[in-house]
């Protein structure tokens, strides 16, 4: 399990001993397939770590993607902003997961515990990655949007009529 | 494939070849107002009954929209959302400053009094004053409507906004109507006929013309092209047809159709059916009765080398695949019958001005546009090798998209 946490990016740069301390206030859990591990709205008060298995992540009932392991899901929580679950995770194969409760994690963050600064850290990496990406994407979009106005005039000038 | 999926399966076939792209077809294709209303009225014998009607605007961005005003018992808002797309390329093609429109009443006016039919329509105007006008939408005669219901909407119009001549076309010559009005559509497939003989190198004089349908469309059509030279083979009607290989003598069937009420019977020629006509032994093929009469079994029989679409819709899609592949020209009905559209419009433009030209002027200018029409057409076809009938699509589709983009969307 402990070599499995620190392969994870959001350990990145955690010492063997700061690694442990983390799985402390870990649990490793069994899923069955099938069983759903969150459902979208409800409250989320953990993350997941997925060390075995596959899990399927949708959205309204639209598959987002299919994680496996090394996959994290519900990390927001950790930063104190667990609130609602956006998606529902189900499991697809029988999986092992590992749940790190946030409110434990937020006491370690309190008392500047060195494990949980690094892994905010990485989380912080991560997650302005992906605000990167979806920038990108939305100005992608915009570019889309503007072409196809622009495309419909060009198609007409190349018909001449 | 009914004659209402037809319009839009070839504005999606000259839409993709274009290749515009889903949203600008989803953009083009959508009606900008579809308003269905219940008109009551009592009738002569103290029973109220009501009928749905309905006006369908498609498009108003090459301005206000035109189409006509049809009353019968199958209307329904599939087919006038249909027929008013139709308007919006018909008026394109022709490049009146006009969008396309179309409504309807869900009547069998032959069970009506003309008393109960003056009702019903002023009541109809009453109902859908407000979205047409001069400026919005002018509505116009089509199935059993006629220059008298034009002249009770322009009378009930009026009473609402002030002397309006120009709310609608198709009325009597003696109340703001347009001479040369009534045989615009037949002189415009003359014109028509003309343009293409130049093309193909068969001049109308000598050609052999066989015309199904000898109403409006249709028998001033047969005249005009008789006067030009052109030899009628064959003509029917709803009754029966008449046809000799000789030609017939127009002018005395004239005489017999105003006499009997129909072409029928006629003793200068063998009776021949309407069916019978689409495949007889002639060069050019006018139909112009009803939608969808050609269809492909019907459609492989045809000896015609052309074929000019006096009515709506008369070849099926199917229909049309196969005179592709047979190399038969088929002139597409929002070109080939866009002269009584194109009359309507100088009869709003007569309005407008208030003043009267005479037939001359009419039909100088209707030969002027319908050329030009005939034109862009055939040039579209040339040059990237399409039929007319999508050439006719892709300059209507480029006609409305281009005032639609200047316009922003």
């Amino acid at each position: 399990m402990l070599d499995q946490l620190m392969k994870l990016p959001m350990c990145k740069g955690l010492s063997q001993g700061e690694a442990t301390e983390l799985a402390s206030i870990a649990r490793e859990s069994q899923a069955k397939k099938g069983t759903v591990l969150f459902a979208q709205g409800a409250h989320g008060d953990s993350i997941l770590v997925v060390l075995e298995g596959q899990i399927e992540v949708s959205m309204s009932g639209q598959t987002l993607a299919q994680v496996g392991e090394g996959s994290v899901l519900g990390e927001m929580s950790l930063l104190g902003e667990g609130g609602k679950r956006t998606a529902t995770a189900t499991v697809l194969s029988d999986a092992r997961l590992l749940e790190i409760d946030a409110a434990r994690f937020q006491e370690l963050l309190k008392t500047s515990h060195l494990a949980a600064l690094k892994v905010v850290a990485n989380l912080a990496q991560v997650m302005s990655k992906r605000l990167l990406a979806m920038n990108e994407k939305l100005i992608e979009g915009n570019k889309g949007k503007k072409e196809e106005l622009a495309d419909f005039q060009k198609i007409l000038s190349n018909w001449s009529f | 494939m009914t004659s209402a999926e037809a319009t839009a399966h070839y504005f999606k076939k000259a839409a993709r070849i274009m290749d515009v792209g889903e949203r600008i077809e989803t953009l083009l294709a959508a009606p900008l107002r579809e308003v269905k209303v219940q008109v009551s009225i009592e009738l002569d014998n103290g029973e109220i009954r009501t009928f749905d009607g309905y006006r369908v605007q498609h498009d108003n961005s090459r301005g206000p929209m035109k189409g006509g005003l049809r009353y019968h018992p199958e209307v329904d808002s599939d087919e006038v959302l249909s027929l008013a797309s139709l308007m919006t390329w018909k008026t394109a093609v022709v490049n009146l400053p006009f969008g396309g429109a179309k409504g309807g009443i869900r009547v069998d006016p032959i069970g009506l009094s003309s008393k109960e039919l003056e009702r019903l329509t002023r009541k109809f105007v009453d109902q859908i004053q407000d979205i047409i006008g001069p400026t919005r939408d002018i509505p116009a005669p089509d199935v059993n409507t006629n220059p008298q219901v034009m002249a009770w909407i322009m009378d009930q119009y009026s009473k609402y906004h002030g002397h309006s001549p120009a709310v609608v076309t198709g009325k009597p010559i003696d109340l703001y109507g347009s001479r040369g009005r009534e045989a615009a559509t037949g002189r415009g497939l003359l014109y028509i006929a003309r343009e293409i003989a130049r093309d193909v190198g068969l001049p109308v004089k000598g050609t052999r013309f066989a015309v199904q349908g000898f109403g409006n469309v249709g028998s001033h059509a047969a005249r005009l092209v008789h006067e030009d030279g052109g030899i009628i083979v064959a003509v029917s009607d709803v009754n029966g047809g008449v046809k000799n290989p000789k030609g017939l003598d127009v002018p005395a069937l004239f005489d017999h159709a105003r006499k009997t009420g129909s072409v029928k019977g006629f003793g200068g020629g063998v009776p021949c059916g309407s069916e019978e006509l689409l495949t007889c032994d002639c060069d050019v093929l006018i139909p112009a009765a009803l939608g969808s009469v050609l269809t492909r079994s019907v459609a492989a029989e045809v000896r015609a080398k052309i074929i000019l679409e006096g009515a709506n819709a008369p070849c099926t899609p199917e229909a049309d695949e196969v005179f592709e592949k047979k190399g038969v020209l088929v002139v597409p009905d929002i070109l080939a019958n866009a002269g009584g559209v194109t009359v309507s419009y100088f009869e709003w433009v007569q309005n407008l001005q208030h003043v009267t030209w005479d037939e001359d002027r009419v039909n100088t200018e209707l030969e002027k546009l319908m050329r030009e029409a005939y034109e862009r057409v055939a040039n579209i076809s040339r040059t990237r090798k399409l039929p007319l009938r999508t050439s006719a699509y892709v300059l209507a589709i480029g006609r409305v998209g281009k005032a639609t983009v200047l316009r922003g969307i």
